[in-house]
C-alpha cells in the first residue's frame, strides 16, 4: 500500500496497514463509535481516509464518503445524514459541530496500540457506506451499498483481470467514490499492490511508481494521449513518450464512468496499450466489462456474473443484480427511488442500449437525452454530440432543440483562442455525414471550456446539460446568436 | 538547463494552448486558467511537461504550491530556485 503525491511517499506492507487500522478502530470506539454508527470522510485522497475505511469495517460502522469541494463540514451536513463523527482536511470554522474532527489526528491515533477486536461479520444486506450520486442537480441522492453487493462485484471483476501479487493498481480519482475504494478491499483480498494518489499528482508521480493498471476517466486518458502525441511531435519515439508517462509496467488501463472517444481507444490500442471499457451506476456497481479475450469494438463489454440486462421496449438498459447494492436512496426527494429502483432487484438506468448476439452491450445515449422534434422524429443526442467532439474542433458538445428552427449545439471551445473557422469547418462536416434530422443550424461557443471547477462538467467530467443550458439560454434561444450553418 | 526557464515555460505553455500560438506573444501575468483556458489537467500537463525539459524534479513542489502557480511569472518564479544553471 503505498500513497504518493508531489512531495510525498509513504508505504505500508499489509501487516503495517491492518495494525495501524487496528489502532485506529480502537480509537472510533473510544470516541463511541461502534456498530450502527455513521462516520463521515470529508476529505481528498490520503492514508487517513483508507485507514478510516477500514477501521470502520473493523467496528461495523459505517462510512458516508463526501466528496471534496461538493460538501462543507458544517451542522447541515451532521444532521442531515445523521453522522456520528465527521473527519475533514477541511478547516474547521469556530462553530463547527462537535462530530466533526480534522481527520489529520487519524495519523496519530494509528500510532497507537492496536486495539483487541472481536471479528466482525458483515451479512449480505448489510450497508457498509453511503455513496453519492454525482451531484449535477441538486442536493446529492445517497445510497447505501450492501455488504453483498461490494463482495459480488470484487469476485466478479477479479475473475476478468486476475489481479495478484506483481501487480500495482494505480488509483486517483477520488475515494469518496466507492469503486475506488474496491481496490483497497481487492488488494487485500488478493495480495497486490494499491498505489493512491491525486488528480493533481498523478501524472507527476505515475512513471515511478511503475504501476500495471491505471485506473481513469476517458478524459483523463485523452488528456494523457494529447500530451504523448505532443512529446512525439517534439521528437521523442511513441514508445518512450507511452513509457514516459505511464511507466513500464502497464499490463492495461481501466476506463469507464462516461463515454470513451473510438479514436481515444485506438491511440491507446496503436500505442500497445489495452484500455478496458466498462459500464455501471452508482445503483447498480460495475455490470458490464471489456476484458482479455472478450472484447468488442465500440461496446462496454458483457455482463458480470450476478448482473443480467433487460432493454425494454423503448430501448432502455434495465439492469438485475443476484446482490442489489440497494433497492431504495436513504437519502433523497420523495418519488426519487420509485424512478429508477424497480422490484425484483431491478434498475432502470436511464441509459439507451442495444445487446448483440453474443450479450456485449452497446450505450446509445440517455433516455432523457432524446430530443422530440416537430415532426415527431425522435434524435438521440449523444452520437451528434460525439461526432462533433471527434472532429478535434471542440472539446465537448451538447445538443439541445429550443425551436422548430433545429438543433442548437453549445460547445466547449480547446483552451486557447476560439478559432470560429475551424468550428465552422467542423459544423459542415458534422452535417454532411448527419441524418437531415439531427442536423445542427447553429453552434455557441461557450465563453470558456466546461470544467468541473465551473460546475459544467461532473467530477466523471461528464457535461451537465441542464447548467450549459442555463448559462447560455440567451443564446441557445437567440435565432442570430453563434456560429451558423450554410 | 536547456534554455532560459522563460522562454521554455513559453514554448511548453503554447504546446497545451489550442493551435500552438508564437510563445512570445503569451502574456506572462496573465491568468492561465482565466484566460488562456487551460484545464487543472492541462495544467499538470505543462508544468510536468516544463519540469522535465527544465531538469526540474516534481518533487520538489507540493500540490499546494502547484495551485499557487496561476501565471507563466508565477510558474518561473517557483521553478527557478530549483533550475540548474545553464554550463
Amino acid at each position: 500500500m503505498t500513497v504518493i503525491g508531489l512531495g510525498h511517499r509513504t508505504s505500508w506492507s499489509a501487516a503495517d496497514f491492518y495494525d495501524q487500522a487496528r489502532a485506529v478502530a480502537g480509537a472510533l470506539r473510544r470516541r463511541g463509535a461502534g456498530p450502527g454508527s455513521r462516520i463521515g470522510i470529508l476529505s481528498a485522497n490520503r492514508m487517513e481516509w483508507v485507514l478510516l475505511d477500514l477501521a470502520a469495517l473493523m467496528i461495523k460502522a459505517q462510512t458516508a464518503g463526501f466528496e471534496p469541494g461538493k460538501f462543507t463540514p458544517d451542522a447541515d451536513l451532521v444532521e442531515r445524514y445523521d453522522l456520528d463523527l465527521l473527519f475533514t482536511d477541511v478547516p474547521l470554522p469556530d462553530d463547527a459541530p462537535p462530530q466533526a474532527v480534522p481527520i489529520s489526528i487519524v495519523a496519530d491515533h494509528a500510532g497507537e496500540v492496536p486495539a483487541d477486536l472481536d471479528p466482525v461479520q458483515w451479512a449480505t444486506t448489510d450497508c457498509t457506506t453511503v455513496k453519492f450520486t454525482s451531484g449535477s442537480t441538486g442536493v446529492p441522492k445517497g445510497l447505501e451499498a450492501t455488504a453483498g453487493s461490494i463482495d459480488s462485484s470484487l469476485h466478479a471483476v477479479q475473475g476478468l483481470f486476475g489481479h495478484g501479487p506483481g501487480d500495482d493498481i494505480l488509483t486517483f480519482l477520488p475515494l469518496s467514490i466507492l469503486q475506488q475504494r474496491y481496490w483497497l478491499y481487492s488488494a487485500l483480498y488478493w495480495g497486490h499492490d494499491l498505489t493512491i494518489t491525486t488528480y493533481q499528482s498523478v501524472l507527476a508521480v505515475m512513471s515511478t511508481v511503475r504501476p500495471t493498471v491505471v485506473m481513469g476517466v476517458p478524459a483523463f486518458f485523452d488528456a494523457v494521449r494529447r500530451h504523448i502525441e505532443n512529446s512525439v511531435a517534439d521528437g521523442a519515439e511513441p514508445a518512450e513518450a507511452v513509457a514516459e508517462v505511464f511507466g513500464d509496467r502497464i499490463r492495461y488501463l481501466w476506463t469507464g464512468s462516461a463515454p470513451a472517444d473510438r479514436a481515444m481507444l485506438d491511440f491507446y490500442g496503436r500505442a500497445g496499450l489495452e484500455i478496458y471499457e466498462g459500464y455501471g451506476l452508482n445503483e447498480t456497481c460495475i455490470v458490464t466489462k471489456n476484458y482479455p479475450g472478450a472484447t468488442r469494438e465500440g461496446s462496454v463489454g458483457r455482463a458480470l456474473p450476478g448482473k443480467e440486462i433487460i432493454i425494454d421496449d423503448d430501448g432502455v438498459v434495465h439492469v438485475r443484480s443476484d446482490f442489489p447494492v440497494n433497492t431504495r436512496y436513504t437519502f433523497a426527494a420523495p418519488g426519487s427511488s420509485e424512478n429508477i429502483f424497480g422490484p425484483g432487484g431491478l434498475v432502470r438506468t436511464g441509459d439507451l442500449g442495444r445487446l448483440d448476439d453474443d450479450g456485449f452491450l452497446y450505450i446509445l445515449g440517455r433516455a432523457d437525452d432524446v430530443l422530440v422534434l416537430g415532426n415527431g422524429k425522435k434524435i438521440i443526442v449523444r452520437p451528434v454530440e460525439t461526432r462533433f467532439r471527434d472532429t478535434g474542433a471542440v472539446s465537448d458538445c451538447v445538443l439541445y432543440h429550443p425551436s422548430s428552427a433545429g438543433l442548437v449545439a453549445v460547445v466547449s471551445p480547446l483552451p486557447g483562442p476560439v478559432d470560429t473557422g475551424a468550428v465552422s469547418v467542423a459544423l459542415a462536416d458534422v452535417n454532411a455525414v448527419s441524418e437531415p434530422d439531427e442536423r445542427i443550424v447553429r453552434v455557441i461557443v461557450a465563453d470558456e471550456p466546461f470544467t468541473v471547477e465551473n460546475g459544467l462538467l461532473t467530477s466523471q467530467f461528464k457535461p451537465v446539460r441542464h447548467r450549459i443550458a442555463h448559462r447560455y439560454s440567451n443564446r441557445i434561444d437567440d435565432p442570430k446568436a453563434g456560429i451558423r450553418a450554410y | 538547463m536547456p534554455t532560459d526557464l522563460d522562454t521554455l515555460a513559453r514554448v511548453k505553455l503554447s504546446q497545451v494552448l489550442r493551435d500552438h500560438p508564437d510563445p512570445a506573444t503569451l502574456d506572462p501575468s496573465e491568468d492561465l486558467v482565466e484566460v488562456y483556458g487551460v484545464s487543472s489537467l492541462n495544467k499538470v500537463l505543462f508544468l510536468t511537461s516544463l519540469c522535465k525539459a527544465a531538469s526540474v524534479g516534481l518533487h520538489n513542489f507540493t500540490e499546494d504550491d502547484l495551485a499557487r502557480m496561476r501565471t507563466l511569472d508565477g510558474v518561473v518564479n517557483a521553478l527557478r530556485p530549483h533550475a540548474v544553471p545553464e554550463g
